[in-house]
């Protein structure tokens, strides 16, 4: 029994860290493409309040 | 302090150059926080960002606030006199996290709803009264929740860096931190967040799989198994074993802490709020159910890669952990997994982790901060005042409160000596706002008879969580496990809110209801 949760735990880990990793990557380069929306969208925004 | 524990803590690794790189991370990401509050022009602006945030950013955002320093400290802890046993609870926050992403349960119908806070949505589905008092009920258990952030986070920078544990070094510590969070969240708001979590999420993210991978490296990857196999047992694996750390009740525990982590938690539903659309908080919390299993399960590693290096590669560390004779009390074991990171990671990655670990400290604090003043500023101050404040009132009051809240957790952290575990301490103090919230957002949203006095009898139900914490059952003198006071205060606010419902029904269909109504037809 002890075996199955030794390699529950190894598999969780190494597949939970890669996923992970990728991930990561993802979301650094999709974040910085939104944060340029965001400023772009709280511009638009204010301008339309403005007027 | 004792001599032994001071030669225990100077012997790291932490140098000038290490220094240095904490310094730079910390300038430039208090700078860009502090150039974006130009963007701040309205409530909604400092709340939830202009509700603008992209499912990237949102990830970024979530994780970096979820992934606090706190965070990493009390899980290296459960890790460390857990064993491996403690993974149930990352697996659990990241199977549920997935699942509400999936269904969108909770969180979908909160964005559409385009509500600012959660005690915005009691008002529209139960009226005034109901939003004050869960408004009040929210930041009394937040606040208290946040208590020890400070305290735990220090811990980390002092046992890392070598500094004194005892005297001035710690104050100081969390002193200056907490300044630095302070300056960037008062003045820019959710905007000045969202920015630096970004850039704390690629420092932090980074940060987690180095120090992962060199922890595996310094320890051996099989020896760690080995290590906890020999010294834990089965128990060190299998969370289910009665005579271990957990067992069957405190899993179930955890699955619900699961759902209140990322569905329930006002910080983790800010950024559900604050998503450019609710299609887009659905893709968010899916991907950050990667976050969610990953925050707990890798410092988790961490203390077991620090107990498996104090058992079998430090003799002078492990007499100060686990003494021999028994006599005293072994060193705070919250102190092991900085201490091993100072001692195997070498100088100039120390830097680097350390400033990774401070992003983490960061954005959860600013994150924390903002969420519980503004809750205070929105959902108790401006209906007392039957919302006759002002835009820039709102924003001056939340930034006040900022201040407030930080000086507060500044005294809390310096005088808390409850000796209960960080992490059961967390879910303890938490509980007192979730346990009702969870009745209130689950009966508000999917259950059309659930009414406001049905909703105030669970929000007081909820604040019965109070009795597992361990200073109030030393004053009762009782001795109920954490995780039973929880399941047992999630029952009561169940019961409060179909008992009270059912009993006395609301006359006038709410707001949000009708509204809902005319939706559907």
């Amino acid at each position: 029994m002890m075996d199955f949760w030794i390699l529950l735990w190894k598999a969780t880990l190494v597949v939970g860290m890669a996923v992970f990793a990728g991930m990561a990557v993802w979301v650094t380069i999709g974040g910085a493409r939104d944060i340029k929306r965001l400023f772009k969208r709280l511009d638009e925004q204010h301008r339309r309040g403005e007027r | 302090m004792p001599l032994p524990l001071a030669n225990v803590l100077s012997r790291t690794n932490f140098s000038a150059l290490d220094w240095g790189i904490v310094a730079a991370y910390l300038s430039i990401s208090v700078v860009i926080g502090l150039l974006v509050r130009k963007y701040v022009r309205n409530m909604a602006d400092f709340v939830t960002a202009g509700r603008g945030l992209g499912t990237c950013l949102g990830i970024a955002t979530l994780t970096g606030t979820e992934m606090g320093l706190v965070t990493l400290m009390y899980s290296a802890q459960k890790g460390f006199v857990g064993g491996f046993a403690a993974f149930h609870i990352a697996v659990a926050a990241g199977v549920v996290t997935f699942f509400v992403g999936l269904t969108g349960l909770i969180v979908y119908r909160l964005r559409k709803m385009k509500v600012l806070t959660i005690p915005e949505f009691y008002e529209r589905r139960f009226g005034r009264r109901t939003r004050i008092l869960g408004g009040v009920v929210l930041v009394f258990g937040g606040i208290l929740n946040m208590g020890l952030f400070l305290k735990v986070g220090s811990i980390f920078i002092v046992g890392v860096t070598g500094l004194s544990a005892e005297g001035w070094a710690l104050p100081a510590v969390m002193t200056v931190l907490l300044v630095l969070v302070l300056l960037y969240t008062v003045l820019g708001g959710m905007i000045s967040v969202v920015i630096t979590d970004y850039i704390q999420f690629v420092v932090l993210s980074a940060g987690v799989i180095v120090i992962t991978v060199l922890s595996a490296s310094a320890v051996g990857w099989e020896r760690i198994f080995g290590t906890i196999q020999a010294e834990m047992g089965q128990k060190g694996f299998n969370p289910l074993v009665a005579e271990g750390e957990f067992g069957v009740e405190y899993v179930i525990w955890m699955f619900f802490l699961g759902l209140v982590g990322c569905a329930l938690w006002p910080t983790a539903v800010a950024r559900a709020l604050a998503a450019e659309s609710p299609q887009t908080v659905k893709k968010q919390f899916m991907w950050s159910s990667v976050s969610y299993l990953i925050r707990n399960m890798a410092p988790y590693f961490w203390g077991l890669c620090a107990f498996g290096y104090i058992v079998t590669q430090s003799p002078e560390l492990h007499s100060e952990f686990f003494p021999a004779d028994g006599s005293g009390e072994g060193m705070d074991n919250l102190y092991a997994m900085p201490i091993f990171l100072g001692r195997v990671l070498p100088t100039g990655m120390l830097g680097v982790i350390s400033a990774a670990m401070i992003a983490a400290f960061m954005s959860t604090h600013d994150s924390y901060l903002l969420c519980w003043s503004s809750v205070i500023t929105q959902d108790v101050v401006a209906p007392i005042m039957k919302n006759k404040m002002s835009t820039p009132g709102r924003i001056r009051l939340t930034r006040i409160l900022i201040v407030v809240i930080g000086a507060y957790i500044l005294y809390w952290g310096l005088v808390y000596e409850g000796s209960d575990d960080v992490w059961d301490y967390m879910a303890v103090t938490g509980a007192i706002y979730f346990t009702g919230a969870f009745a209130l957002l689950i009966g508000g949203l999917y259950w059309k008879r659930a009414s406001s006095t049905g909703a105030v009898l669970a929000l007081l139900a909820g604040c019965s969580a109070i009795l597992g914490l361990g200073p109030v059952q030393k004053c009762l003198g009782v001795d109920i496990p954490s995780a039973r006071m929880g399941l047992i205060a999630i029952g009561l606010t169940v019961v409060a809110m179909v008992v009270g419902s059912l009993l006395f029904p609301d006359r006038e269909k709410p707001a949000a209801q009708a509204a809902s109504s005319k939706e559907d037809a």
